[in-house]
């Protein structure tokens, strides 16, 4: 996954918010998946900014450190790969 | 890595059992809410329907709805439809005897609607004296029609010493129709209380389930069997006792208990009648507690704690075990009773009615908005 592409949710996932940041249920394969707060902003943006857009704005506000970056992309990988996301 | 989140509770739950009524035609013997006859107050169509509402607006994301046997209530298709249209997908759980071609087209049609037979033998020689006489050969029929629409229904099969040699003509059976068993623990609530010593398995089967289980990975559990995960490797799932936290359970009067495993008083959070679910969920003092405890004791300092989490409440609370204490199955304690797989035990299920109650028939159905 690359800081210039924008991601939105599957038509068939619903997110609910929790403590820890949200919980997405997939209906199409009645799967699970915990989103921590740092990766909402990627999963909630519905394809209205880059990856590299929203990891700027919350570096810039101090949410996410350029270290964790990867990690963060990572995650989103997996969750494109299990059906979660989409990229546009 | 989500274990603290979980224990401590979510904005709703992830497994949300109702009960949808008690009415059952068959009269299983261990039957975990005593089914059979329907208890007078429960809940109506507009109170099902309101409660279905709350469950939409808290995105509850799937109920998993039994019984007694939910297709008995002449609303059964009103209600299924009612809460698919409103976003929350259906498990439904069924001894199939009333499970006819009309209701398979249905299900095969309807989206986001989950089917689970319960079986609990491969043949009716070892099913029927648990279940009901004629009840496998029931079950077998649902299984077919079901097949005959494509649609991947499951089997749930609670496993027992008689039923344990079994498991993989079982599996066989129901892969071979297209299904998927899901295998679940036996436990001693409602009426599996006076079944559970002597249908329980022995410590070797238990050993001999964990290792079958890591070998079928597509079989489900349903989370059941966190205890036997001491043994190595866990077991796929939470791992972990999730009653008030993530599971709960709606009796067919509204009553709200902390897991479907525990429709005792002491696990009673509230009732819907008397407040909104979600007062229930959030505020009761009794899931509160829950959420705030773990297991202590000598489990704390046992090797296995962070896989099987001291094991499962509700077998803890109805063999009389403080509910700090090893699970009574811990797989490192010695075994305690009789290992005997033949036991000189009656059972005596009620037969099936030939003239089961017709539920009401299916008015079209709609995928989600």
């Amino acid at each position: 996954m690359k800081l210039s592409d924008r991601v939105r949710l599957d038509d068939a996932v619903a997110l609910r918010p929790e403590r820890f940041g949200a919980l997405a249920y997939s209906y199409r394969d009645r799967q699970l998946f915990f989103v921590d707060h740092a990766l909402l902003p990627f999963v909630e943006s519905a394809g209205g900014h880059t990856l590299g857009e929203i990891a700027g704005d919350l570096e810039a506000a101090g949410k996410v450190s350029k270290e964790a970056l990867p990690r963060l992309l990572t995650v989103l990988e997996g969750l494109r790969r299990r059906g979660v996301l989409h990229v546009l | 890595m989500y274990y603290d989140a979980l224990r401590q509770g979510l904005a709703a739950p992830i497994c949300l059992t109702w009960e949808l009524t008690y009415a059952c035609n068959l009269l299983c013997v261990h039957c975990l809410s005593s089914s059979g006859k329907r208890a007078p107050d429960e809940l109506d169509t507009a109170e099902a329907k309101r409660l279905l509402d709350e469950w939409a607006a808290m995105k509850v994301f799937y109920i998993n709805v039994g019984g007694g046997e939910p297709m008995t209530r002449p609303d059964f298709f009103e209600l299924m439809e009612y809460s698919i249209e409103h976003g929350i997908g259906v498990k439904f759980s069924t001894n199939g005897t009333l499970l006819d071609r009309r209701a398979a087209r249905w299900i095969a049609s309807t989206d986001y609607l989950d089917v689970q037979i319960s079986v609990d033998g491969a043949s009716a020689g070892v099913n029927d004296p648990i279940r009901g006489e004629g009840s496998f050969s029931r079950a077998r029929n649902a299984m077919e029609l079901l097949a005959a629409e494509g649609f991947p229904f499951k089997v749930n099969h609670v496993v027992t010493r008689r039923s344990f040699q079994g498991l993989d003509e079982l599996h066989a059976i129901v892969t071979g129709m297209g299904g998927q068993l899901r295998v679940t623990r036996l436990r001693p609530s409602g009426r599996g209380k006076a079944v559970w010593e002597a249908l329980k398995l022995t410590q070797a089967q238990n050993r001999e389930l964990y290792d079958w289980l890591r070998a079928h990975p597509d079989v489900l559990t349903g989370d059941s069997f966190f205890h036997l995960s001491a043994l190595g490797q866990p077991l796929d799932g939470l791992n972990m006792c999730g009653a008030g936290r993530i599971v709960c359970c709606v009796d067919p009067r509204g009553d709200v208990y902390a897991c479907p495993f525990v429709l005792a008083p002491e696990f009673k959070a509230g009732n819907v009648r008397d407040s909104s679910f979600g007062e229930v969920w959030q505020g009761s003092p009794l899931f509160e507690r829950l959420r705030g405890w773990e297991v202590g004791g000598q489990c704390r300092s046992c090797g296995a704690y962070d896989r099987c989490h001291g094991g499962c409440m509700a077998v803890k609370h109805f063999t009389g075990v403080d509910l700090d204490d090893p699970d009574p199955e811990c797989v490192r304690k010695p075994e305690a009773g009789s290992t005997a797989t033949l036991l000189p035990l009656a059972l005596k299920p009620r037969a099936i009615s030939p003239r089961p109650p017709a539920a009401s028939r299916p008015v079209g159905s709609r995928p989600l908005p």
